[in-house]
C-alpha cells in the first residue's frame, strides 16, 4: 500500500506543479504586470510596496530570467532579498520559517495584497472559509448520503416504482442549470411562500456583528441555538441548489455500480451460502460497490467548488465562490490567483485522501 | 476439453446453420452479434439499436426542432428581441396572446428572446463540443499511441485541468479572451472541456492495445498507424461520441451560467443566458415568467441532449445485444 | 402436490420447468427435467453449454434470479419436503446448511474484500448456533480438511493472494462448512489447469466419502464423468434424453446425442483419423423444435421425431431410460425405419469405448 500512496504522491508533484505555473501566469496577466498593480494601489503605503517587489523579486520590465525568478520568488523557493535558494540561516528557503527557511512567496503564505482592499489575500480567504466550508460540508454530507441511498435502493429494487421514480427525477434534475434551479427555488420558496430567506449565511439584523468576526463568535458561543437555527434556515436553499442536480447524477453512477456489483459471481456465492437477503446486499454487494462510488465522489469534489461559486453567487452566500466573483468583477488579481491555487490545492488534497482510503477498502491494493 | 469444437474447422464439412444466441453463454452470443454488427455495417445496426430507444428518439426529434428554431425562429417570430418599446412597463408584462411568454422590464417579448437565443446557444455547445472531441481525440491518441513519458506529461496536463475549477478558469478567460464574443466563449469552451475526451481516448488504447483483435492485426503485419486509424479509434469511437453529447448540454448551461453574471455574451446579442441575466431582480417583484422560459428552454434542451446521448450509449456499445 | 420419496431419496425432481421471459420472447431453459439423487450418491449431469444443467442447479439452490427467471412448474422434493413450496426466510434454512454449491469460476466467485475465514464463518454463524470464535475455528479446520497448508495463515488472507486452485479449495471448505447433505458442483473444474483439475476431482471424491455428503455434479467433461460419478443424467436443450449408471451410458450410449457427445473426445488409439462432431449447434432457444429437440442434428432422425416428442422411457424397471424413437416405439404405427443402421451406431460407440472404461 505504502508502494501505491507513494506513487499517487509523486503523481501529484507535477499537478501542483502546472497549477503554480497556471495561477502564476493568471496574475503576471495583470495590465501591465503585478509590479504596476501594486504602484497603483491605493491602498498600500509606498514602504510595502517596495518590500514586495523586494520579496517576490518583481522587477519593472522583466526578461525571461527574471520571469523565473520571479516564478521561483513567488513560489517561495528563492530567496529573491539574499538572491540564493537558502534563506538568511543558510538552509533550503522553501523549507517553513520556523525550521530556518525563508518567508517569501506562497509557500511560506504569502500571497501578496488584494488590490481592491489592500488587505492581505490569505487574510480575506480565511476570513471566508467558514462560510464556504459550512455549505459544501452540509452539501458534501448530504449528497454522498442521499446519492449512495437512492442508488443502492434503486438497485436492489431493480424496475420497481421507488427506482422508475428515482430514474425519472434524476433525468430532469440531471438537466436542470443550477443557477436556474436556484432561481426558481427563490421565487417559490423564497418570494412567493416566505419559508427560507434567500440572501447571505445570517440574518444581519439579529446579529451583534458580521459573520465570521469574533464578535460575532463570541455571541454565537453565549447562546448558540438561536445562531445555529439562523444558519440552518439560510442553508437551505443554497444547499439543496447546490446538490439536487449533483445528487441526480450520482444516483445514477451508484445505482449502476450497485447492480453491477449484485451481479458479481461472489454476491451468488454469498446468497448460496444462506445469509440474509440484508447481509448479502450490506456485506458483499455494497462492499464491493462502494470503491466506485469513493472515486466517483472524490472526482467530484472539483465540481462542488465549482458548484459553490453558482450557489454562492446566487445566494449572495459570503464565501470564497463569491469572494471569486467579486474578484473578477474587480479585476483582482492577487485574490483570483490566491483562490484559484487554494481551490486547485485542496481538490488534489481531496483526492489524495480518497485515493488513501480506497487503499485501504481494497485489499487488493492493501498488501501490494 | 471442448466437446464441441468450431464444427466446420475440424470436419471441413459444411455446418448447418447456427442458430441464434443462447442466454445461456452471452460470451459467445457476443461474437456472434460481432460478426453480425460487421456484415451490416456499424453504423447501420447503431442506428437500428438507437431507434428501439424511445426516449432517445423523442430527444433526438426536439433537438432537431431546436436546431431548426435556432436556424429558422428569428426570421419567422415578429418581435426584435433587442428592440426596446418606446413604452416601458415596469416588471414585463405577464404571458397573453401577444406576447405569449410575457415581456421583461424594457417591455422586450422574452418568446423573442428565447427563439433567438436558440442560435447563439446552440451554436456554443454544437462548435465547443467539436472543438473538445478533435483536440481530446487527438492527445488521448497521441498520449495512448507513444505511451511513455508522451503519455505521463500529457496525462499530468489532464490531471490538471481536472484538479482546477473550470469555472474559476472560464470566468477569468471570458473577461480576458476577449469579451462578449461568441467565437472567444467557443473557443474557451471547446479549450477547456477536452481532458474528459483525451482521457477516454487514451483509456481505450491501452485497453485495446492489449486485446486480441490488435494483436492478430500486428501478428499479420499490419503497420503501426494503420493500427491505430483502422482498429483502435472506430473502437474508442462510442464512448467518445457519449461524452460529446454530455459536453455539449453542460456547455450550454455553462453558456447561461456565465452570460448570467453578465461575463459571457455581450448584451447586444441574444443568448439563453443574456435572456437572464436581469431576471432574478424581477424575481422578487414576481414575475416569474422572464426567468422561467429561457430557463425552460435550456433544461428542456439539455434534457433532449442527455436522452440522445443515452440512447448513443446503449446503441454504439457492442456489448448490448440486439 | 405429489407425494414425498422414499426416505433413502435425497433429492427427487420431478418435471421442473425453469423459463427465462426476456425481451424477445420466453426461454425454456429447465423443460420438465426429473432425475433423483439417493444420500450419499454421486450423480453427474452431463451436456454441452446452454443445455440448462447449471440453471437446474440454480433452480434446485432457489438462486434464480425473479425476473427474468421463474420457476413455472415441478417439485423439488430435498430431505422430504417440497422446497419449491417453502417461503424465502425457510429456504434461508436449507440453503447452505442442507444443500451447498461450488460454482465453475474460482476466481470471481469469492469476495475480493473479505478474507476468506470471514467469508467461511459467516456461513457456519448463520446455520449454526455458535460464536464468531467458534466460527472461525471451523474455517480453519475446514481448509485443513480441503488440504490448504499452514490453515492459520491462510484462514486471514484475501482471495487475491491465493491461485485459481487453491481458490476453489476454499470455495468447497465454504460449501462444506455446515454438513451438507447435498452438494452441487457446478463444473467445478473447468476454468482449472488440468493438473489442478485432477487434484480438485480427487478432493471432491475424498470429502464426499469422508463426510457422506451426496454429490450432483454437473459438467461437460464425460472424462470427469467415467472417473467422478456412479449414474449420469444427459441432458440436451433443457430436457434429460438418457439416463442410467455410468457403465451403461458411457459403453452403451442409446441415445444420438450421447452417443455424438462420446465421439466427439479425441482419443489417442485414432490418431490421424478425422475427429467426430456433431454437425450444427444447438437449437434457437426462442424457437425449439416440436417433436425430438435433437432431430435437426440427427443423424438417425426419421419422420417422427420432427413432430412428435419422444418419451423418455426406459426399456427395464432400472434407471436406464432414453427418450429416442429409435428405442420407443413410434406413435401411430409409423414404421421404424431409421437412415442408417443400427451397426454405425454400434461401431461409433465402440471407437470411444476407450475412453469410457
Amino acid at each position: 500500500m505504502t508502494q501505491y500512496i507513494v506513487r499517487r504522491v509523486i503523481q501529484a508533484i507535477p499537478v501542483l506543479f502546472l497549477i503554480s505555473v497556471v495561477s502564476f501566469v493568471l496574475m503576471m496577466q495583470a495590465p501591465g504586470g503585478p509590479a504596476a498593480q501594486f504602484n497603483q494601489n491605493p491602498h498600500i503605503s509606498p514602504a510595502q510596496i517596495n518590500k514586495w517587489l523586494a520579496d517576490w523579486c518583481l522587477v519593472r520590465q522583466p526578461t525571461v530570467m527574471d520571469t523565473v525568478r520571479e516564478y521561483l520568488g513567488w513560489l517561495g523557493v528563492w530567496n529573491c532579498t539574499g538572491g540564493s535558494f537558502l534563506s538568511a540561516h543558510g538552509l533550503p528557503n522553501f523549507l517553513p520559517a520556523f525550521l530556518g527557511g525563508g518567508t517569501n512567496g506562497i509557500l511560506h503564505g504569502d500571497f501578496g495584497y488584494s488590490i481592491e482592499t489592500g488587505q492581505p489575500v490569505l487574510q480575506m480567504i480565511l476570513a471566508r472559509l467558514p462560510a464556504t466550508l459550512i455549505l459544501m460540508g452540509t452539501a458534501f454530507v448530504l449528497w454522498a448520503t442521499i446519492a449512495i441511498l437512492a442508488g443502492v435502493l434503486a438497485a436492489v429494487k431493480r424496475y420497481s416504482f421507488f427506482d422508475q421514480s428515482v430514474t425519472f427525477v434524476s433525468y430532469v434534475f440531471y438537466s436542470l442549470p443550477t443557477f436556474w434551479l436556484g432561481l426558481i427555488l427563490i421565487f417559490i420558496f423564497g418570494v412567493t411562500l416566505r419559508w427560507f430567506p434567500v440572501q447571505g449565511i445570517v440574518n444581519v439584523r439579529n446579529t451583534p456583528a458580521p459573520f465570521a468576526t469574533s464578535a460575532y463568535w463570541a455571541a454565537f458561543a453565549a447562546n448558540p441555538l438561536p445562531y445555529l437555527y439562523d444558519i440552518g434556515a439560510h442553508l437551505v436553499l443554497p444547499v439543496v441548489t447546490l446538490i439536487a442536480v449533483s445528487i441526480a447524477g450520482d444516483s445514477r453512477f451508484v445505482r449502476s455500480a450497485m447492480l453491477d456489483s449484485l451481479h458479481q459471481d461472489y454476491v451468488r456465492t454469498a446468497r448460496a451460502k444462506g445469509i440474509s437477503e440484508r447481509q448479502v446486499i450490506v456485506r458483499h454487494a455494497f462492499r464491493n460497490a462502494m470503491l466506485p462510488i469513493l472515486t466517483n465522489l472524490a472526482l467530484e469534489i472539483a465540481f462542488l467548488f465549482s458548484g459553490a461559486i453558482v450557489t454562492e453567487t446566487v445566494f449572495s452566500w459570503p464565501g470564497m465562490g463569491r469572494l471569486y466573483y467579486d474578484g473578477v468583477n474587480a479585476r483582482d488579481y492577487f485574490l483570483l490567483m490566491g483562490i484559484l491555487l487554494i481551490g486547485s490545492v485542496l481538490v488534489v488534497v481531496m483526492n489524495l485522501v480518497a485515493d488513501i482510503a480506497y487503499a485501504i477498502a481494497d485489499p487488493r491494493i492493501r498488501y501490494d | 476439453m471442448a466437446i464441441y469444437p468450431d464444427p466446420t474447422a475440424l470436419s471441413g464439412g459444411p455446418a448447418t446453420t447456427a442458430a441464434g444466441p443462447t442466454p445461456a453463454d452471452v460470451a459467445q452470443a457476443d461474437a456472434d452479434v460481432e460478426v453480425a454488427l460487421e456484415s451490416l455495417g456499424q453504423w447501420q445496426l447503431a442506428w437500428r439499436r438507437f431507434r428501439k430507444h424511445r426516449m432517445a428518439m423523442v430527444g433526438l426529434g426536439f433537438f432537431v426542432f431546436m436546431v431548426l428554431v435556432a436556424i429558422f425562429g428569428p426570421i419567422i417570430v415578429p418581435y426584435d428581441p433587442l428592440n426596446i418599446p418606446g413604452s416601458t412597463i415596469p416588471g414585463g408584462m405577464p404571458p397573453s396572446l401577444a406576447h405569449p411568454f410575457g415581456t421583461d422590464n424594457d417591455g422586450r417579448d422574452v418568446f423573442a428572446m428565447v427563439v433567438n437565443g436558440a442560435r447563439i446557444s446552440v451554436a456554443i455547445g454544437g462548435i465547443s463540443m467539436l472543438i473538445a472531441g478533435i483536440v481530446g481525440v487527438g492527445v488521448g491518441a497521441i498520449a495512448g499511441y507513444f505511451g511513455g513519458w508522451v503519455d505521463n506529461v500529457l496525462m499530468r496536463v489532464v490531471d490538471t485541468f481536472f484538479a482546477i475549477p473550470l469555472l474559476f478558469v472560464i470566468l477569468v478567460a471570458a473577461r480576458f479572451f476577449g469579451e462578449g464574443q461568441v467565437t472567444s466563449l467557443i473557443l474557451i469552451f471547446g479549450l477547456l472541456s477536452w481532458p474528459i475526451i483525451a482521457r477516454l481516448v487514451r483509456a481505450s488504447f491501452l485497453s485495446l492495445r492489449e486485446s486480441d483483435f490488435v494483436e492478430a492485426a500486428r501478428a499479420v503485419g499490419v503497420k503501426d498507424a494503420r493500427i491505430t486509424f483502422r482498429h483502435i479509434l472506430p473502437n474508442a469511437i462510442g464512448p467518445v461520441i457519449v461524452a460529446m453529447t454530455l459536453i455539449m448540454a453542460s456547455n450550454i448551461v455553462l453558456e447561461a451560467f456565465v452570460s448570467y453574471l453578465n461575463f459571457g455574451i455581450s448584451p447586444d446579442q441574444t443568448s439563453w443566458g443574456n435572456a437572464l441575466a436581469n431576471a432574478q431582480s424581477a424575481l422578487g417583484l414576481g414575475n416569474w415568467w422572464w426567468a422561467f422560459f429561457p430557463g425552460m428552454a435550456i433544461a428542456i434542451t439539455v434534457m433532449a441532449i442527455n436522452f440522445v446521448g443515452d440512447g448513443l450509449r446503449d446503441a454504439l456499445d457492442p456489448r448490448t445485444r440486439l | 402436490m405429489g407425494t414425498p420419496p422414499p426416505p433413502d431419496v435425497l433429492l427427487d425432481v420431478r418435471d421442473l420447468r425453469t423459463y427465462f421471459r426476456v425481451m424477445d420472447g420466453t426461454v425454456p431453459a429447465v423443460d420438465g427435467v426429473s432425475f433423483q439423487v439417493h444420500r450419499g450418491e454421486t450423480l453427474g449431469v452431463v451436456g454441452e453449454s446452454g443445455c440448462g444443467k447449471s440453471v437446474t442447479a440454480l433452480t434446485i439452490m432457489r438462486l434464480i434470479e425473479t425476473p427474468p427467471g421463474e420457476i413455472v412448474g415441478g417439485e423439488v422434493w430435498f430431505n422430504g419436503r417440497d422446497i419449491l413450496t417453502l417461503s424465502s426466510d425457510e429456504m434461508l434454512q436449507v440453503r447452505g446448511a442442507e444443500m451447498a454449491m461450488i460454482f465453475q469460476e474460482p476466481m470471481t466467485s469469492l469476495n475480493p474484500v473479505l478474507t476468506i475465514g470471514d467469508q467461511i464463518a459467516e456461513a457456519v454463524v448463520a446455520h449454526k448456533k455458535v460464536g464468531h470464535k467458534a466460527a472461525w475455528d471451523r474455517a480453519i479446520e475446514m481448509l485443513q480438511l480441503v488440504g490448504i497448508p499452514e490453515a492459520q495463515r491462510r484462514v486471514k488472507q484475501h482471495p487475491h493472494e491465493l491461485s485459481g486452485g487453491m481458490r476453489q479449495r476454499v470455495m468447497i471448505a465454504l460449501a462444506l462448512s455446515c454438513d451438507p447433505k447435498l452438494l452441487i458442483a457446478d463444473e467445478p473444474t473447468t476454468a482449472l489447469d488440468v493438473t489442478i483439475q485432477a487434484q480438485i476431482l480427487e478432493l471432491i471424491r475424498r470429502v464426499q466419502e469422508e463426510t457422506g455428503t451426496a454429490l450432483l455434479l454437473i459438467t461437460h467433461d464425460l472424462g470427469v464423468v467415467a472417473e467422478t460419478v456412479q449414474r449420469v443424467v444427459v441432458m440436451y436443450a433443457g430436457k434429460v434424453v438418457e439416463t442410467g449408471t455410468v457403465d451403461e451410458v458411457l459403453q452403451d450410449p442409446k441415445h444420438p446425442y450421447t452417443e455424438g457427445l462420446l465421439a466427439s473426445i479425441p482419443s489417442q488409439g485414432l490418431r490421424g483419423t478425422r475427429l467426430n462432431v456433431i454437425r450444427g449447434s444447438i437449437p434457437n432457444p426462442f424457437r425449439m423444435p416440436v417433436g425430438c429437440r435433437f432431430a435437426p442434428r440427427c443423424p438417425y432422425a426419421f419422420d417422427p421425431c420432427r413432430d412428435h416428442e419422444p418419451p423418455l422411457e426406459g426399456p427395464g424397471d432400472g434407471d436406464r431410460r432414453v427418450a429416442c424413437w429409435l428405442h420407443s416405439r413410434p406413435p401411430f404405427g409409423i414404421e421404424h425405419r431409421p437412415r442408417y443402421g443400427t451397426s454405425t451406431a454400434t461401431a461409433l460407440a465402440q471407437r470411444t469405448a476407450g475412453v469410457a472404461s
